[in-house]
């Protein structure tokens, strides 16, 4: 019988539009998880399958040394697919012309991941290349055509061996992150390599075992490498370098990782608020059927009942939803991306689910229980039960459930902790605030008889709900403010690093004596060129005079676990300055002084992979000669910007005297490509780098991740106007009744109209100021703490906040009671009854 | 059941009600005695928080009493516990309130079925319809209450009222809210259907004129029990 009874009640609450803001609000959330959730895991994987086509595979073994062909034995029987390069500088000839070359010999499976991009003549078609070349043929970049003067056909010696030049190599997956691994390209098949008898001992000689696969199998893979790898082996995924497109990856996940944690507290304030109002709503019924003997177990039935119906229609809703927009918004951007998404696993769907529950369940159980007690007297006493509405255990157990849910989808404790505590912090200020300005406002002597005096005086008389409101309004502008200042500093710091006119090319090798004439030639020429670094190659071989032996492994969290001293006895790029390089601030201890001595400037990384502190003494060999160096200072360095980096830098007494050669980075316009060839063909031993298609694939990427970014911020929009609908709607009741007395009393309809529109603009208004204030604080922190970004205020939104505010919360709220204030009074009369 | 129980419906004895306020103890009734014969029509009358609706409510067992007994239909209020004066309240008393009290999402013949439903009783829908027929709404039975006047509104309250042939009925200024052409029309239907029920009508009301239809005055002032017009009722036995 309870059954039929709840049914019945439930599919009429449903039709009278009594539990739409709740059903809507947990759709809402369940579909803002599942689309962020799928939308974010399929461009993460999409990226990550990107990423890894930088080093064109998911994991690379670099060696010094000729690497075990075991080891590709072994992967390819763990379901690993495999391949194996290698790298050294030598001289190219072609009609009396020569060209110092960096040579690439690769295995017909290379590469593993990304596209390797050919052109069969210089003006042809780019196509994709399916392999490295077969035997006998080389491929060249574009420059190295120029230099050597020479066509597609050709013949090229390298070594001992000649070469048909077959393609021109356009794109290379795997192009270099780190300027001084690679100089103009030579690609030839690894099988040549013997003919060309290049490789002698003690040449300089990178090796490259690549491999890809699922992620377990790559793991177990490397849980049988990982005891075999030796000193002088680097296990590496693209995670691990240090790179422009891995912070930039990294500051977006974070981002939509914000994005939607915000969103799910929007949300979960929503359904707090509509799911309170439902269950206020129900005093009268569950009084009436109290009085007229409903037994408390038949009523807790009947409302259960309801609680489980809408939960499992809100959850199939917001599933259906969330799918078809993660389908369109993913169809979009995988055009945009010109890639398909790879699919979501289960994860999202077991997350939106579990939200859903969690919400209809966690913000319903103690409005639900106060229901439950509604004494029957209520039925005489018509304010019984009213009490029961400010309930501290209801506001403790959504907040309980925020957090949960906010740990729940970040799966980060550390976050969750910073933004739930951050959230309260500002939820209690805004309290006091709004108590000061509607207590503080009580005091005004106010005319009657216009519609701001009623604006006033309605906000006034409703300080309590008009605090809950403003908490909220501003709670949901803050939260929207902060993200869409977030996005656009983001973005403009991104495409700040890489402007248009960002460098595109690396000059290296410059010996002292041909800096001038170099740097003349690239001004008379108008190519951009930025600082000349002195650089000298060398090792650091023991910390405060004890030699340390290094580890091997870079693998995902396993520095700070075996202590790595991973940059010990590696060759590295030394240089001395005298002052701070640009995109490097001095985050601990201070800079060489002039008389400085035998001091070193450490990147912040290089102190962790060393092991050091400030203060230790770090011994390094260049050549046959040694000396020390004490560490007086650590940078924090900007490795977005394409302009080189170091991670130690020494003060110019201790370097001065040994031979250098300098490196910068240029802008070559595509009309100055020749006039470039030419100076690195009057200047033999200059190396040129091509960074011109990294740089093109890290701007894409931007553009892309700045897309998922906008898309997740239109849900996080939705989710603030649906806090704001059911704040309205909690309050409709009370301003119905209000209208009612009005309208009785004479109130022209045109005054109540704009009352209720100036009571909207003043709470929108008030709610966006304080906003506004408090995003720009956040903004602050956040832009400092989590995206390494330069904290900055920004005015604009000191009056973005308050104007789009007022306007927002004036034209929904307007909106939300344009029938109310349409309908005549006896209608108002008869719907309050 | 002792004889007194037999010829009495309600039997208070002692009734007191006292609430705790900010300023301390503030008694609502103290000390109330009487009884309600079987079929008889009582009205309980004083002005406005003289306490006739707190007695009304500890009547019908939706309040408990500070001190004292009420005896309904055998059955000692002061010793059930809410669910069991539900239960009591579902077998044996209709009410009838001042703002209606209907359940908005249902219609005027599920509301009026809805006692029925509640007390888990078989389908009530033939006498619902019947009672409705008998009010003058068999043409409103698919309405939903916004759709009814409040005339209409109170007329099908007074049918839910009737629904399980409940032995009291429990009227709390039904009147009150409507003009006077249907305030008159509903209590003329209040009487009559008691009358045709053999159903005790306990009233609350100020209404004087109301008040003068019952066969018995209670008069309430202060809390205290000023008028009994059958008094020496209460005394017998």
């Amino acid at each position: 019988m309870w059954a039929k009874l709840a049914l019945k009640l439930f599919s009429r609450e449903f039709r009278r539009g009594e539990l739409t803001v709740i059903s809507a609000a947990i759709a809402l959330a369940v579909l803002t998880v599942l689309t962020l959730s799928m939308v974010t895991e399929r461009i993460a994987q999409s990226i990550a399958q990107k990423s890894s086509a930088f080093i064109a595979a998911d994991r690379v073994l670099a060696s010094n040394h000729a690497i075990d062909t075991a080891f590709i034995t072994q992967a390819e029987q763990q379901n690993l697919k495999t391949a194996q390069m290698l790298y050294f500088d030598t001289m190219l000839f072609a009609n009396d012309e020569m060209q110092f070359s960096s040579v690439k010999a690769a295995s017909n499976s290379y590469p593993l991941k990304g596209e390797l991009k050919v052109k069969s003549a210089l003006d042809a078609q780019t196509e994709v290349a399916p392999g490295a070349p077969s035997p006998g043929n080389v491929w060249l970049s574009e420059s190295v055509f120029y230099s050597l003067n020479i066509n597609v056909g050709d013949q090229v010696e390298l070594g001992a061996a000649l070469f048909n030049v077959e393609k021109v190599i356009v794109e290379e997956p795997d192009a270099p992150f780190n300027v001084f691994s690679s100089s103009r390209r030579v690609l030839i098949n690894i099988d040549d390599l013997a003919k060309t008898e290049v490789i002698q001992p003690g040449s300089r000689v990178f090796y490259r075992q690549l491999y890809a696969g699922d992620e377990a199998d790559i793991n177990s893979f490397y849980d049988w490498l990982k005891p075999q790898l030796k000193e002088n082996q680097n296990w590496y995924g693209v995670k691990d370098r240090q790179s422009p497109i891995s912070n930039s990856l990294n500051r977006a996940e974070s981002f939509l990782l914000l994005a939607g944690l915000l969103g799910i507290i929007l949300a979960a304030v929503a359904i707090a608020v509509s799911a309170k109002r439902y269950c206020e709503r129900q005093y009268d019924p569950v009084a009436m059927m109290k009085t007229l003997g409903g037994s408390r177990d038949m009523i807790r039935k009947i409302y259960l009942t309801h609680l489980l119906m809408v939960c499992a229609m809100s959850v199939i809703v917001g599933l259906a939803i969330g799918y078809g927009l993660q389908e369109i918004a993913t169809s979009y951007l995988a055009k945009s991306m010109g890639t398909e998404l790879p699919m979501a696993g289960f994860k999202p769907w077991l997350v939106a689910i579990s939200t859903g529950v969690i919400c209809a369940v966690m913000f319903s159980i103690k409005p639900l229980l106060d229901l439950f007690d509604i004494p029957p007297l209520r039925v005489l006493r018509r304010n019984l039960g009213d009490r029961l509405a400010v309930s501290k255990i209801h506001i403790g157990l959504s907040a309980l459930t925020v957090f949960l849910l906010m740990w729940l989808f970040s799966n980060n404790i550390k976050i969750t902790l910073i933004l739930f505590a951050s959230t309260l912090a500002l939820i209690l200020v805004l309290f006091l605030i709004s108590k000061l300005i509607f207590g503080g406002g009580r005091k005004l002597g106010l005319k009657p008889g216009n519609s701001w005096s009623l604006a006033i005086a309605s906000i006034q008389k409703r300080a309590n709900v008009n605090a809950v409101q403003l908490i909220s309004f501003s709670l949901a502008i803050k939260l929207l403010l902060f993200l869409i200042v977030l996005k656009n500093d983001i973005i403009s710091d991104w495409q700040s690093q890489l402007p248009s006119d960002a460098p595109n090319a690396f000059l290296v090798n410059i010996t002292e004596n041909e800096l001038e004439p170099v740097n003349e030639y690239l001004a008379q020429k108008g190519i951009q060129v930025s600082e000349f670094y002195p650089t000298i190659r060398g090792r650091v071989n023991a910390v405060n005079g004890e030699a340390v032996a290094r580890e091997v492994s870079l693998q995902d969290n396993e520095k700070k676990d075996e202590e790595a001293r991973s940059g010990i006895g590696r060759e590295l790029n030394l240089t001395w300055l005298e002052e701070v390089p640009a995109q490097n601030d001095i985050i601990d201890g201070k800079w060489f002084a002039d008389d400085a001595v035998a001091e070193a400037s450490l990147e912040e990384s290089m102190l962790e992979r060393l092991d050091v502190k400030l203060g230790d003494t770090l011994t390094f060999l260049i050549g046959a000669q040694s000396f020390d160096a004490k560490i007086t200072s650590v940078r924090k360095v900007n490795w977005a910007t394409l302009k080189p980096n170091f991670f130690i830098i020494l003060s110019p007494d201790v370097l001065s005297d040994f031979p250098a050669t300098y490196i910068s980075s240029v802008r070559i316009e595509p009309e100055q490509k020749r006039d470039f060839s030419q100076l690195l063909r009057t200047y033999p031993t200059l190396t040129a780098i091509d960074v011109d298609n990294f740089v093109k694939q890290i701007q894409s990427t931007i553009e892309q991740v700045s897309l998922a970014i906008g898309f997740v911020l239109a849900i996080v929009v939705l989710c603030g106007a649906l806090v704001l609908i059911s704040q309205v709607q909690a309050s409709l009741g009370e301003r119905m009744q209000e209208i009612v007395i009005l309208r009785t009393l004479g109130a022209k309809g045109r005054l109540i109209k704009n009352a209720t529109l100036y009571e909207f603009l003043l709470l929108g208004g008030l709610a966006g100021l304080v906003a506004a204030f408090f995003s720009d604080i956040a903004l602050l922190i956040v832009q400092q703490q989590m995206f390494d970004l330069a904290g900055k205020l920004h005015p604009n939104i000191w009056f973005i906040g308050p104007v789009a505010g007022g306007l927002f919360v004036a034209g929904l709220g307007y909106f939300m009671i344009a029938r109310t204030l349409k309908q005549n009074t006896q209608g108002l009369v008869r719907a309050l009854a | 059941m002792s004889a007194l129980s037999q010829l009495n419906i309600i039997q208070v004895n002692s009734l007191s009600k006292v609430v705790s306020t900010f300023e301390g103890e503030l008694t609502i009734l103290s000390d109330i005695s009487f009884n309600v014969k079987h079929g008889e029509s009582v009205a309980v009358v004083g002005t406005s928080g003289s306490g006739k609706s707190t007695l009304l409510s500890l009547l019908a067992g939706l309040d408990t009493a500070s001190r004292g007994e009420i005896v309904l239909d055998g059955e000692p209020l002061h010793t059930l516990d809410e669910e069991a004066r539900a239960a009591l309240r579902a077998a044996k008393v209709g009410f009838v309130f001042q703002s209606f009290m209907l359940v908005q999402s249902l219609t005027a013949l599920e509301n009026v079925m809805l006692p029925a439903e509640l007390a888990g009783k078989g389908d009530a829908k033939e006498q619902a319809f019947a009672l409705l027929e008998k009010v003058g709404l068999s043409h409103r039975v698919d309405h939903y209450p916004s759709q009814l006047s409040g005339g209409e509104q109170q007329r099908v309250a007074i049918a839910r009222a009737f629904v399980g042939s409940p032995k009291i009925l429990f009227a709390d200024e039904p009147s009150a809210n409507l003009d006077s052409k249907n305030g008159h029309m509903i209590e003329s239907l209040l009487f009559d259907l008691n009358k045709q029920n053999g159903t005790t009508l306990i009233l609350v009301t100020h209404d004087e004129a109301l008040a003068q239809k019952c066969e018995r005055i209670i008069q309430i002032e202060a809390g205290e029990l000023v008028q009994n017009s059958t008094e020496e009722m209460a005394n017998v036995g």
